[in-house]
This record gives C-alpha cells, sequence and structure tokens, in this order.
C-alpha cells in the first residue's frame, strides 16, 4: 500500500513538472449557472485585462500571451470581435503590431495581424467554435515592438477592447416519457374543431 | 371547387394540429462580455549621484578652492528603472569669465577601468542592472595650480557631469564597447 502510494506520488509530481507552465495566461470563463463571463488576471490597470505578458514592453521585443477561453457548466458556441483602441490610446498602439492566432491541433489558424489600435479582421464576430462544457479555446496573441519606436513612447500606457459572445447550445435532456403539452393540445383541438365546424356549416348553407 | 377548397382546409388544420403536437420549443441564451486590455512599454532612467568621501551629498553651491587643493567629490549613477541599459557621461568644464578656460584647471582620478573615453564621452564598461549602481566614475578632483592663477581670483568654476543612457535589452554591441549600441542620441 505505501509502495502504490509513493509511487502515485512520483507520477503526480512528474507530472507537474512536465506539464507546460505559462507563467501568466489570460483566461476568459463564461459562467453558465450565472451566464457572465469572468476575465482574469486583470491588472491595475484594468480588471478585465487578458494581457499580463504585455507589460513594460521595449523596442524590439516580440511577446506572446496565451489566453484560454473555457466554459463552465455550459456547451456554448464562442465568437470574438475587437473593438478597438481607446480613443487617448490610438497614436500609441498604433506604433505596435499585433497578431492572434488560435491553436487547434497540429496548427495555428491566423485571425488577426494589424496594428494593435485597428479591429481589421476582428470587426466582426469571429467564431471560435463549440466548446463543451469544461473545455477549452486556446488563442496566441503576439505584440511585436518595433526596435525603431520613438523614445516619445516609452512609458505609455495602451487600452484596447475586445467582446466575447456565447450563444449557449440547447440542452439534451433524457427522454422521461412525459413529453405531452397538454394545455397546447387543448387549444388547438378547440380551434380546429371549431374552424371545421364553421367550414362545415357554410358549406351547408350554400347547398340551402 | 369549393369542395376541394373545404377539403383542402380541413387538411390543412390536421396539419397544424399534427406540427404542434410534435413540435418542441428550442431557445438559448446569448451572452456578450468586454475585455479591456492593457498593453505598456517600459522606460529608461536613473539618478547622478554626486558625495563626499563622508558620504555627504556635494554641496550645490560648490566649495571654495585654492590653487592645489583636492576636492572630494565621488560621483556614480543609479539605475531607476526596471531595465537594464548602456551609460555614458561625460564631464563639462565652465568658468564665468569668456576669456578664460577651465579645461585645464580640473585634474581628476578617472576610473578608467570601468569607465571608457571614446569621442569625448566616457561609456561604462558593462550594463547597468536595474537597481544597481555604478562604480565612481571619478572620487576627486585636484585643481591644477599650474592652471589656475590669479586671473581666476574671485572666480567660479564648474565642473558639470553630463549622463546618457540607451536600452541593451535587443541592442547588442561588439565585445564590451558600449559606444556600438544602437539608440546614442545624436550629439
Amino acid at each position: 500500500m505505501k509502495r502504490i502510494f509513493a509511487l502515485v506520488l512520483a507520477l503526480l509530481l512528474l507530472c507537474a513538472a512536465v506539464a507546460p507552465v505559462y507563467a501568466s495566461d489570460g483566461n476568459v470563463v463564461y459562467n453558465g449557472n450565472a451566464r457572465k463571463f469572468i476575465f482574469a488576471p486583470g491588472s491595475p490597470y484594468s480588471p478585465t485585462d487578458l494581457f499580463p505578458e504585455f507589460k513594460g514592453a521595449m523596442p524590439g521585443d516580440s511577446l506572446v500571451q496565451r489566453i484560454e477561453v473555457k466554459s463552465a457548466a455550459s456547451d456554448v458556441t464562442v465568437y470574438l470581435r475587437a473593438l478597438g483602441a481607446h480613443k487617448d490610446s490610438a497614436a500609441f498602439l498604433s506604433q505596435l503590431r499585433l497578431r492572434v492566432e488560435m491553436l487547434e491541433d497540429g496548427g495555428a489558424t491566423n485571425l488577426f495581424d494589424a496594428a494593435a489600435d485597428k479591429t481589421a479582421q476582428l470587426t466582426d464576430w469571429i467564431c471560435l467554435g463549440t466548446v463543451r462544457s469544461g473545455g477549452e479555446v486556446e488563442l496566441d496573441v503576439i505584440l511585436d515592438i518595433p526596435v525603431e519606436l520613438d523614445n516619445q513612447y516609452s512609458d505609455q500606457i495602451g487600452y484596447l477592447d475586445w467582446e466575447f459572445r456565447v450563444d449557449e447550445l440547447p440542452a439534451e435532456s433524457p427522454e422521461t416519457g412525459d413529453t405531452a403539452q397538454p394545455a397546447l393540445w387543448g387549444v388547438t383541438l378547440m380551434f380546429s374543431a371549431g374552424a371545421i365546424s364553421l367550414l362545415v356549416s357554410c358549406k351547408k348553407r350554400k347547398r340551402a | 371547387m369549393k369542395k376541394l377548397k373545404l377539403k383542402a382546409a380541413v387538411i390543412a388544420l390536421a396539419v397544424i394540429m399534427l406540427t404542434l403536437a410534435t413540435q418542441s420549443t428550442y431557445a438559448y441564451y446569448t451572452t456578450t462580455g468586454k475585455a479591456t486590455n492593457v498593453v505598456t512599454t517600459g522606460g529608461i532612467d536613473f539618478i547622478i549621484h554626486e558625495k563626499t568621501d563622508q558620504g555627504t551629498e556635494f554641496p550645490a553651491e560648490g566649495v571654495y578652492i585654492i590653487p592645489g587643493d583636492i576636492v572630494s567629490k565621488e560621483v556614480s549613477v543609479e539605475s531607476a528603472c526596471e531595465h537594464p541599459f548602456y551609460l555614458r557621461v561625460k564631464l563639462v568644464y565652465g568658468v564665468n569669465q569668456q576669456e578664460l578656460s577651465a579645461e585645464d584647471c580640473f585634474k581628476l582620478n578617472i576610473d578608467e577601468t570601468n569607465w571608457k573615453l571614446h569621442d569625448g564621452w566616457y561609456y561604462y564598461a558593462g550594463v547597468v542592472q536595474p537597481g544597481e549602481t555604478t562604480p565612481n566614475v571619478f572620487s576627486h578632483v585636484e585643481i591644477v595650480g599650474s592652471a589656475v592663477d590669479n586671473s581666476y581670483i574671485g572666480k567660479t568654476l564648474t565642473l558639470s557631469v553630463l549622463a546618457q543612457a540607451v536600452q541593451s535589452e535587443n541592442n547588442p554591441i561588439s565585445g564590451t564597447d558600449a559606444y556600438t549600441a544602437s539608440g546614442w542620441p545624436v550629439a
């Protein structure tokens, strides 16, 4: 028993050691019970900030931010669009290049490649796919700072908005045998009987 | 024709009934949420320290000197940012009399091991890391007696330290020659 326990512990430690560790991932979690989004980790600049890796960037930097989009408690179809830079941030962010890739089995799909202040390819909603409860979609956001960036853009802060949308899929509940809708049946029968009676009486009058 | 219309109406009603009996109602929720994301850039900043050998600040108003004096003045530079940088300093001499020159009035014990002279600038032979303070550029100033003659009596000699820094990240240099870095301000 002790040997089994030690083996299990060793395996757990090994898994922790080899599992990919992303120091600061952004997280988008859709809570199906509350029907709201939770954005993390946030920052002193914005409570919904998904870019912890994009701080203190220097000319010549190429930074990567991993973002995980998850669904808790619901099966959903997820969409993303960019709303662009805040007005005061446009001049600064227009100097930087932003790319967004959606990670899929064996590769990545390019969703966005433009100046960071633009909406470009994400102006309209882009479908990220269907996410089952407990599942996730992964995005990589790449920020390139030009090496020739002027001194006037040192110690700058830029804000840009993204919007996420989910459409909850209908729940596939198991058959219980009681799927009848008595009220609807009753109303329909009454309406139909009345209509048929009216038609028949009209016919009889015409014959007469 | 009328019989046909009546039959059609009855059949249509029957179809409606059948459809309603088997129809299930589907409704699903749509939810949106907005994330305000933030990008920030870093910067380079430093503090020039001028102190005496007692550890006190060098007097801003200066000191009275006579030819041959050796004045304690330790000049160093402290990083005040979160990014490493290359550093250079220039020593600027002055006197408040246009006809006089201050160039030869001072003799400094420059630390030539850590500060390399190139094109009038002393380049720090290393990278200043966040929170780090450089070794002294020099630690005392000798007033050259042979240069400071009677014509300097009552005059003010000045020794100013000018410093410039450029990021070392994404900015390789040749060996330890910081003057080969890119981005030094053009004079």
